[in-house]
């Protein structure tokens, strides 16, 4: 038995999708549970959620 | 496994009210009365003005239940009492029992309900007059050449002091610089947590202050109040006397003076603070005598604290004065900067005339506010109050189109939630996996879980519970 410290993210399908190919140029992804949740390092957490919201941030249309 | 799944609550059904007269909620004051001792609390009931105070914020149907009693000599039994109730009405009934047994207004008793004798004869006495005991303040002598200030002249000093408070909070950071409120102000609204000092010396508004701001007025007056009801405590000041005081305020009559006579040395040295709140206005800091405005008057009572705002004075103000269109475009009817300044802080407001201001509700607009902590149900809630009667012709009131999106725009923001902890995984067998899995579930830790491919996930604060767990079986299995 062995416990490993972490982050879960719980995300929909989508969000894990970018999860996935972010993980790909650097990884932090400690374990893929399932299309939900995946638990990823403690101290990447921040750089994740910034990298992610701009990734989330291309997707969407402003009128200003 | 549930994936995450959006639930967007009806827009036609208005949020929450939050008014006075809440049906579903306790005034935030009876919940704070709840927690104190009955020792407080009799001593409290002495003052006929408490009592009448309290009883005005009482929901209706414990208000009905005080009546009742009130003038019977003898207690009733309690099948006579539940007789009276409908089946339907069984579980107000006793939750109305349950509040004012906590306030200790009526014991609670299986056999027989009577009033607390203390609250009884002080509600008699409120009710019926009598007694010389200046419960409800004591009017000063007639003075000619210094006559009590007219109903404007307090208005106009009240909403001042009030709204230099909030002005300061919101426009703090913004690196504008209005007029300070005094040093009691700053230090009640760092104690609230409704702005906090960051680096060095200067207030910032927190999460929390920007919903409050949101707040309507006479709930942000009782939040304060009751920040100050728990600083007196520390201050060595005597929290009957300081709630009474308070209470009798709310009994006062506006526009008329108050002699400083029969205070007690707490109740004068709150006179300073509430002169900072704007509850009450004196002449001079040393004078005699004082007159509640009418933030003070409408404590407890459900009539709005503030007139209508500065400026124009048209009076549009009071029932609202927000247009919003479908297209998120939104005309606010307000020369009022704080008005406006609050409005900043989810709108994107693009052009200002005299009397209005034109803005747009949009997606970083919103984002803004969700950043500082304001809810999209308070944003929401905020425009249902601050409505233009024109608006109130409309069903339902704001166009369900920007309702939703202001909340799609929240939900977008948290797509995702983490949690930190620990992942179980590795378990030699499947009776060894469910033997760990049980405890953790015992402890309520598990966040996540897999039968299948052996693990599982649990918070943080379960790991050293589940870590000594562990240990103790493989130390009890291998001895």
């Amino acid at each position: 038995m062995k416990a490993i410290r972490g982050v879960l993210l719980t995300c929909d399908s989508a969000v894990k999708q970018i999860l996935l190919t972010m993980n790909e140029k650097q990884s932090f992804i400690i374990e893929d549970l399932d299309d939900f949740h995946v638990v990823i390092k403690a101290d990447e957490e921040y750089r994740v959620r910034r990298e992610l919201e701009a990734e989330l941030e291309k997707n969407t249309y402003s009128l200003e | 496994m549930a994936g995450p799944s959006i639930r967007i609550k009806p827009a036609g059904e208005p949020s929450k009210s939050t008014n006075i007269s809440g049906e579903d909620s306790s005034h935030r004051l009876v919940a704070f009365l709840q927690s104190q001792s009955q020792n407080t609390l009799t001593r409290l009931y002495q003052k006929p003005s408490s009592c009448l105070s309290i009883f005005r914020l009482l929901r209706p149907l414990e208000r009905q239940l005080v009546m009742n009693l009130l003038w019977l000599e003898m207690p009733v039994p309690a099948s006579t009492m539940a007789a009276w109730v409908t089946r339907e009405g069984k579980r107000p009934y006793h939750d109305a029992l349950a509040t004012l047994a906590r306030l200790h207004i009526l014991p609670q008793s299986p056999v027989k309900h009577a009033l607390n004798p203390t609250f009884k004869s002080s509600m008699r006495q409120a009710i019926t007059g009598g007694g010389s005991s200046g419960s409800f303040g004591v009017l000063s002598e007639n003075d000619d050449k210094h006559p009590p200030p007219d109903i404007e002249a307090l208005d106009a000093y009240a909403l001042e002091r009030w709204e230099t408070i909030l002005y300061y909070m919101v426009s703090s950071g913004t690196g504008q610089f209005p007029a300070r409120p005094s040093q009691g102000v700053l230090y009640l609204l760092q104690r609230s947590r409704l702005m906090a000092n960051v680096h060095g010396n200067t207030l910032q508004i927190t999460s929390a202050g920007f919903q409050f701001l949101l707040h309507p007025p006479h709930e942000q007056l009782w939040e304060l109040l009751l920040q100050y009801l728990q600083m007196a405590e520390e201050r060595q000041m005597d929290l009957v006397e300081v709630l009474s005081f308070l209470l009798m305020l709310s009994t006062t009559e506006l526009g008329k003076d108050y002699s400083m006579e029969n205070l007690s040395a707490t109740q004068k040295a709150m006179l300073e603070d509430l002169r900072d709140y704007g509850l009450i206005k004196q002449r001079t800091a040393t004078s005699r005598r004082f007159s509640p405005t009418r933030l003070a008057t409408t404590l407890t009572s459900s009539s709005p604290p503030l007139p209508t705002s500065t400026g124009t004075g048209n009076g549009s103000q009071a029932q609202g004065f927000i247009v919003l269109e479908t297209n998120y475009r939104l005309y606010a009817y307000t020369d009022n900067p704080l008005q406006i300044a609050v409005l900043n802080l989810f709108v994107t407001l693009k052009s200002r005339f005299p009397n209005l201001v034109v803005g747009q509700i949009t997606r970083e607009s919103v984002k803004k506010a969700l950043t500082n902590g304001i809810t999209a149900d308070q944003v929401i809630s905020y425009l249902i109050t601050h409505a233009h009667p024109q608006m109130r012709k409309n069903k339902p009131l704001l166009p369900v189109t920007v309702q939703d999106q202001i909340r799609l725009w929240e939900l977008e923001k948290n797509r995702v939630k983490s949690q930190e902890g620990y992942l179980y995984t590795a378990f030699a067998s499947q009776a060894d996996y469910e033997y760990v899995l049980n405890y953790a579930k015992q402890l309520d830790v598990v966040l996540w879980e897999n039968a299948s491919r052996r693990c599982f996930f649990g918070s943080v604060e379960g790991h050293a519970n589940i870590r000594g767990f562990i240990e103790r079986r493989s130390a009890a299995g291998n001895a």
